[in-house]
């Protein structure tokens, strides 16, 4: 499309260029609607060799194709865009897409595709991990529901990079409605993600393909597409598995179908590094902790970090064990080898019986050989469990030799009532009591040895002070002589001594084996020397041998058992040794000592008073020598390795009283100093590189924000001065080189230990005791998310989010009712309460979530930290019309406590009134409740406040009942009267959360938890409950009937006249003037009927003039609407003419800002 | 919801850094064995307030002991953290015992904590009120964390998301050092023999030496007579290393009998040179801290770090530093890497935070 050539051309991606297998991924998701799929399976996609590649891409389809296609669930356009695309980057044809591809497409480059299932649980994992997500539309069709779908899951989960990728435009024959509609999809695409979104437009097939010039064009944007961190991502490691197997014995299998499986994962390790002991969630399955991680080579190495062995190794640039392809397979202890059908001509094993006419063509030697190696019944191993070789005559096999011998070592070793294992396990405590008193007594003499020093051994508590102490006292005497060293034993006195102590151990151990084995041993010396230099260190004496623990996980299932146990075998010791034992050392520590950060000694201080010995730290002091205490700031950083080796070296001396050769190591010591200055030097390059790049990025992003922008963009200000943002920048990107130097600084097993496996490494991750179900129903199509938990992240517990209903869907939401929610990486069924939070902070309940506002809800569930969003759904199925995002929403916080309250409106009737005081029943069941309310505000129908006094018992008569409470009034009630007492009640949450098992039943299975209430109701034909008095009915009002009113005969006598009731008897005949005729006189006849006339000619003068105004106006009227008629088109048409030139206006602006 | 998997611990040693790390790291523990074989088998007195002192932070924590007081089944909530709490300490411990704590734990609260302590302010065992706040907070600042405790009980604490990472090296030169002696029911004598004595210790290297005085008398003083010093010398490079003591009389050990360290009370004049040597002799030693503080704070607080690495120097190793270090692992998988650095006598470990951010904070 002429549109992507057009786009400014980026520079370059720049990789990651520290840590081996920095990897980029894209992911991409495409979607796209059916179309017959012509394109036939290439045979020789089959032959593929170099089968290991990736990238990553995610694609969506939608079975839903139009009716008059056939019905292909899982068509086409996407697949074909991850086939062409991978034919693109590494031409080969891919046969079928199934999980993820790996691919290299670049030096430093790897992508990932993974093509998007088309149901909701595979869009929602696939949105999770995604760093780049190609949304496939049809163009022919528009805009699919499941693609906003999917764009609102992204948008919840951290927006990775979207790029819109429109298909089937050769549908459109009319080249005007081509454009059209591209620009209606363009401004729809943009308005959803960004102004500016890129979208690809793909004309149609060629040959089946799309055509390879627009998926070169597409391949470039994925190639140097930059992504941005997302904070979830960031924070907790995740592997998208890209091999399953199950490695459960297969005897147990056997005994039991449903067993639950043993299985390995395997995948590039991404997000954050992975510690050993951390939890995992696999998505659908459940959270699980991991039995084993191991580091696997890459199956796809990046060409710069690849050694080759030889010309004919090919790079590897692709890897997709799901789809089939990959020749080899990498396992801890196993390689696999595939090699296709077609490619293999089997021999057949009956062909020697089932062809006996061939008798007369000698076979061929080697044909021979391949037949004897098909009817073999015992495999290798089999057979080499079963023959011996006989070096010596002897009968016996050379394995259940060395079993022997080592049999004896062992049970000699356990005579000799001292071994390593024994003392650092602490299980054989009487032996340990002797192990301590030998030590000692082995160390003395060894110091005799050593000068004539005193050595004690100082990894007890107890005894380190003493020890820094004599070493101190030492040093006064021998100071002149030699102050480096001392100053070192001094300070190191107890890592010197514990070392010392490990030592002697060994040595007890060797002497015993020497013992023992005699000349034999003699060869081995060497060897345990070199683990011996290995043991020394500060790290094991701290954290003992590796791998072991001292507390351990237990279910309370277990708890019972291992009482028991311990308790039996405490039974058996004797009790001051056990405490004197516990007292040993920092391998067993005392148990109970006391829990003080304070470590004072102040038996042996020295004598500070006296100046020599003052002057050993004068230099610590300002008044001292300043050259030296930066030397010694600064020597400590670089000289660490050098003086451990020197110091390592002095101790073999010690103990073997052999001269070891100090100067290799000096040497080599002195080159890690250099090295030392290089790698500071390198860091500073880094950094200072990693600074240039962030600006570089920021001009860009600079220019970008010109463009879009008005033009006038002070941009050279902002270049001038960097923002607070480009400093934090900066900062971060230090810490992180800093981070690395001192990381790579370490052993690789100390490294592992410390920060984990680092991301982009190729893991091994075993996982016992899952469901069978996961096994059985694996589907390579749906991506296996693998998610690591993070601290507290597997508690369960109360969250408050801030939710809105998506505005797309239809029907607002009920409290309580289930809905199911993505969330980290889980997806479950939970109940939500909505709340919305009042002026004065309270939370109230609502019933139902607002229209187009957001409320608060709080659920169950796994906790997240605050300000991960989530995503809602009500239904999984894919056949559901609507839109199925029900809501989105954002977790506030998490407590414990739920604090939700809703209104209640307590009713009650008074039974008795005494002036302004009145006794209400009906309002509180028991006097227990009344004693809750007490001093509450209550009020009457008619707005007669009052208040809760007390219960009013005592105050009725003998026929009190239960629940009767004195409430004051400011005026009177009546009896008539309604009291009403207002207040809040608090609403549980439900405490119920259902995690999605959607891995463990067949894929095409909609997944069923909870139902709604609705649905029930439904299901079961129930009526929804009406409360009959909720229900509105017409107002009947009675007609109110007042009585006469009564004047007493006394008030009215002292009434004024006025004010009297005037009582006239009632007259039985109408009074005479009503009765009497008037007679008029002749004249007065003739004046009437004069007046009469003139009346009647006004009265018809007045209708003629009427009429005629009528008429007049009638015209006017018309006049005035032809008048009107002109005037409204004329205005129109000077309206039309100003928007014409608007709008002319406006296009020259945007063309120009395109 | 499945059942919570225990961490199992025995005895009561660093019991205030387990329940600290059971609590941030949300892990359920049991604790056994606690004092099992004891004459008082159990829980001390200040350990049931310190359990009591968490309750009232926490926000649905299950604190459940046994009979006997040997067993403590804790399952961690989340830290509130509130005003104007007030909480009476047990006389066992100074109150320098729960400040170390809840120093780390306020920092992971929902809302900023202030609570009034009530009890003993100075005793022999604990970090005294004085040195807490002329050092454990400078070594707070560090972490990017400033709370403003200090008065006599009163603190508060402020809550953050995270905490920034260190690389805390550089020992510097002493350049000065800062004291206080205080003395509660006992005349200003002690005081000012302690003040001398201290003083012509340090005379010999460096002039500038601060002690000031804190007397207190009558009501003021509280119940008990005693006298004590805190001392802290600054470096160039903005560390603090401390040493403090008290001397007191009087106070009952929870079984009854009188405390042995009691009966043989030092003088003024000694105490004095005590202390000042003991400084004299952490300098030696090296390291950004004091042995004292790298035990809780300063290695808590590393592995507490968001995900970067921390790298500081400390002297040599303190057996509760060592257990420490146990703990974490334990706890939060967090390894440190521990170099000896022979040249200068001091240790220093490296390690990366476990990224622990505070989860109960409310987002605004």
């Amino acid at each position: 499309m002429a549109a992507d050539e057009l786009m400014p051309s980026h520079r370059s991606h720049k990789a990651r260029q520290a840590g081996p297998s920095m990897r980029k991924k894209s992911e991409n998701d495409k979607k796209k609607r059916g179309v017959s799929d012509t394109k036939q399976q290439n045979p020789r996609a089959f032959s593929v060799k170099s089968a290991v590649k990736q990238k990553r891409l995610q694609a969506r389809s939608v079975e839903k194709s139009k009716s008059d296609f056939i019905f292909r669930p899982l068509i086409v356009g996407k697949s074909l865009v991850i086939k062409s695309l991978v034919k693109h980057f590494t031409h080969q044809n891919l046969p079928e897409v199934r999980g993820p591809i790996t691919i290299v497409t670049g030096k430093h480059i790897r992508i990932q595709f993974v093509e998007c299932p088309n149901d909701i649980n595979g869009m929602v994992d696939c949105a999770k991990i995604a760093d780049l997500a190609l949304l496939l539309i049809d163009g022919s069709y528009g805009f699919e529901m499941e693609t906003f779908e999917f764009l609102n899951i992204m948008q919840v989960h951290g927006f990775p990079r979207v790029m819109g990728v429109l298909t089937h435009l050769d549908k459109f024959k009319d080249v005007k409605k081509l454009r059209k509609t591209k620009q209606r999809l363009k401004h729809r695409f943009w308005t959803e993600i960004y102004n500016g979104a890129k979208l690809f437009y793909l004309s149609g097939l060629i040959h089946g393909k799309y055509s390879p010039r627009e998926v070169f064009n597409l391949s470039r944007f994925i190639k140097v597409i930059k992504y941005s961190p997302l904070t979830w991502r960031t924070s907790h490691p995740y592997v998208l598995a890209d091999r399953l197997e199950d490695v459960t014995p297969p005897e147990k299998v056997q005994m039991d179908k449903k067993c639950d499986r043993n299985i390995t994962l395997y995948g590039y390790l991404r997000g954050c590094n992975l510690k050993k002991g951390m939890k995992v969630h696999i998505a659908g399955v459940g959270d699980y902790s991991l039995a084993g991680v191991t580091v696997l080579p890459d199956p796809c190495p990046l060409p710069s970090a690849a050694k080759k062995k030889g010309l004919r190794d090919r790079d590897k640039l692709f890897y997709a064990p799901m789809s089939g392809i990959g020749d080899l397979l990498y396992d801890k202890d196993a390689v696999y080898i595939n090699i296709n059908d077609h490619f293999v001509q089997y021999s057949k094993t009956d062909e020697g019986n089932g062809e006996p006419t061939n008798k007369g063509k000698g076979r061929d030697v080697g044909e021979e050989l391949v037949k004897s190696l098909q009817s073999t019944k015992y495999s290798v191993d089999e057979k080499l469990e079963k023959t011996f070789i006989n070096l010596f005559g002897k009968k016996t096999s050379a394995i259940s030799e060395r079993k022997l011998e080592a049999e004896d070592a062992h049970q000699s070793l356990s005579e000799g009532s001292e071994s390593s294992e024994d003392s650092q396990s602490g299980d054989d405590l009487e032996d340990e009591g002797k192990d301590v008193e030998s030590n000692n007594s082995k160390i003395k003499q060894k110091t005799e040895i050593h000068g004539g020093r005193m050595r004690r051994k100082a990894i007890f508590k107890d005894e380190i002070d003493e020890s820094d102490a004599m070493d101190s006292d030492e040093d006064d005497v021998e100071e002149a002589e030699d102050v480096e060293t001392d100053e070192n034993e001094a300070g190191d006195a107890e890592d010197d001594s514990t070392s010392d102590s490990q030592d002697s151990d060994e040595d007890d151990v060797d002497e015993a084996e020497d013992r023992v084995l005699g000349n034999i041993s003699k060869w081995k010396e060497p060897l345990k020397e070199k683990g011996r230099k290995k043991n020394l260190n500060l790290m094991q004496i701290v954290y003992g041998a590796p791998g072991l623990s001292a507390t351990a996980y237990i279910n309370e299932n277990q708890e019972i058992s291992d009482n028991e146990e311990s308790d039996d075998e405490e039974f058996f010791k004797p009790k001051g040794e056990h405490s004197k034992n516990l007292g040993g050392g920092w391998d067993v520590g005392y148990l109970n000592s006391e829990d003080c950060s304070k470590f004072v000694d102040y038996g042996n201080l020295k004598n500070w008073k006296e100046k020599e010995v003052c002057e050993i730290i004068r230099d610590r002091f300002t008044t001292g020598d300043w050259s030296k205490a930066a030397l010694r700031n600064q020597n400590s950083g670089a000289g660490d390795e050098e003086e451990d080796d020197e110091l390592y070296g002095d101790f073999e001396d010690l103990e073997t009283g052999e001269k070891h050769n100090i100067n290799e190591n000096m040497e080599s010591g002195a080159d890690q100093n250099e090295d030392a200055e290089v790698v500071e030097r390198r860091l500073k390059k880094l950094a200072l590189r990693a600074k240039f790049d962030a600006e570089s990025n920021k001009s860009e992003l600079e220019e970008d924000d010109n463009d879009k922008g008005d033009g006038n963009n002070p941009r050279n200000n902002q270049a001038k001065e960097p923002g607070y943002v480009d400093k934090l920048k900066e900062e971060l990107e230090i810490r992180k080189q800093m981070n690395l130097l001192e990381l790579n600084s370490l052993d690789e097993d100390t490294r592992i230990e410390i920060e984990g496996f680092r991301t982009g490494t190729y893991l091994r991750l075993e996982i016992h005791n899952v469901p069978y179900e996961m096994v059985d129903f694996f589907d390579p199509c749906h991506p296996v998310l693998v998610g690591g938990i993070g601290f507290g992240e597997d508690n369960a517990g109360y969250m408050q989010a801030r939710l809105k209903k998506h505005r797309w869907h239809k029907k607002v939401l009920k409290t309580r009712d289930p809905i199911i929610v993505s969330i980290g990486w889980r997806r479950y069924q939970t109940l939500p309460v909505y709340a919305i939070e009042d002026r004065n902070g309270r939370h109230r309940m609502l019933k139902y979530t607002p229209e187009h506002m957001h409320c608060l809800a709080m659920f169950w569930g796994p906790l997240v930290p605050p300000n991960t969003g989530f995503v809602a759904f009500q239904n999984l199925s894919s056949n559901q019309s609507g839109f199925r995002i029900t809501a989105t929403s954002v977790v506030l916080e998490f407590n414990h406590q739920a604090h939700i309250v809703k209104k209640i409106k307590m009713v009650g009737h008074p039974c008795k009134i005494k002036k302004k005081t009145a006794f209400i029943k009906d309002m509180f069941t028991s006097d227990l409740e009344i004693a809750r309310f007490e001093g509450s505000s209550v009020r009457t129908v008619s707005g007669i406040r009052g208040q809760v006094k007390k219960a009013g018992k005592h105050m009725l008569d003998n026929n009190a009942q239960d629940g009767i409470a004195r409430c004051t009034f400011e005026d009177q009630i009546k009896m008539s009267d309604i009291v009403f007492l207002r207040a809040w009640t608090k609403v549980e949450v439900p405490q119920f959360y259902n995690p999605l098992t959607t891995a463990l039943q067949p894929r095409d299975k909609t997944w069923r938890g909870m139902k709604t209430f609705g649905e029930l109701r439904r299901e079961q034909n129930i009526p929804v409950p009406v409360n009959k008095d909720s229900l509105y009915k017409p107002i009947e009002r009675k007609l109110k009937k007042f009585n006469p009113l009564v004047i007493p005969k006394k008030l009215q006598g002292a009434l004024p006249f006025e004010s009297k009731p005037k009582d006239r008897p009632r007259r039985k005949r109408p009074p005479l003037d009503s009765r009497r005729a008037v007679v008029m006189e002749p004249e007065e006849r003739k004046a009437n009927a004069i007046l009469q006339q003139f009346k009647l000619i006004n009265k018809i003068k007045m209708n003629k003039r009427k009429a005629k105004e009528q008429e007049k106006r009638k015209a006017y009227e018309a006049q005035k609407a032809k008048n009107e008629e002109i005037s409204k088109k004329r205005n129109r048409e000077e309206r039309r003419e100003r928007y014409r030139t608007e709008d002319k206006q406006k296009k020259k602006m945007r063309r120009s800002q395109d | 919801m499945e059942k919570p998997k225990y961490k199992r611990m025995k005895g009561s040693q660093s019991f205030r850094e387990r329940m600290l790390l059971a609590t941030l790291s949300s892990t359920p523990i049991i604790i056994d064995e606690i004092r099992a074989d004891d004459m008082i088998a159990g829980l001390r007195l200040h350990e049931r307030s310190l359990l009591g002192l968490l309750d009232t932070i926490f926000d649905d924590s299950h604190i459940k002991t046994n009979l006997t007081g040997t067993q403590v089944i804790y399952e961690p909530g989340i830290v509130m953290g509130r005003k104007n709490l007030v909480h009476n300490c047990a006389l066992t411990r100074s109150i320098g015992y729960y400040l170390e704590p809840l120093l780390l734990l306020g920092l992971f609260g929902k809302e900023p904590l202030s609570i009034r302590l009530k009890g003993i302010t100075n005793d022999p065992k604990d970090l005294s009120v004085d040195t807490i706040r002329s050092t454990t907070l400078n070594i707070l600042k560090r972490f990017g964390v400033a709370p403003d405790g200090g008065g006599q009980v009163l603190l508060t604490v402020p809550n953050v998301q995270t905490l920034t990472a260190v690389q805390w090296l550089e020992e510097g030169m002493v350049k000065k050092i800062r004291g206080v002696t205080f003395s509660a029911r006992v005349s200003t004598d002690f005081e000012h023999s302690m003040r001398f004595t201290a003083r012509g210790i340090f005379n010999n290297l460096l002039p500038d030496v601060h002690i000031s005085q804190d007397h207190k008398a009558g009501p003021l003083a509280g119940k008990s007579p005693g006298y004590g010093i805190s001392l802290v010398a600054e470096t160039t490079s903005g560390c603090y290393i401390s040493a403090d003591t008290t001397v007191s009389c009087g106070r009952r050990d929870e079984t009854g009998e009188l405390d042995v360290e009691k009966q043989e009370r030092k003088p003024p004049q000694d105490t004095g040179v005590d202390v000042a040597s003991w400084l004299l002799q952490e300098i030696e030693k090296g390291g950004v801290v004091d042995s004292t503080h790298q035990v809780r704070l300063l290695f808590t607080l590393c592995a507490l770090c968001q995900k970067d690495v921390s790298k500081v120097r400390v002297g040599t190793l303190s057996p509760y530093g060592v257990e420490t270090l146990r703990n974490l692992k334990e706890f939060l998988g967090v390894t440190f890497e521990i170099k000896p650095d022979p040249l200068t006598g001091t240790v220093i470990l490296t390690c990366l935070g476990s990224g622990l951010i505070n989860l109960a904070r409310k987002l605004s």
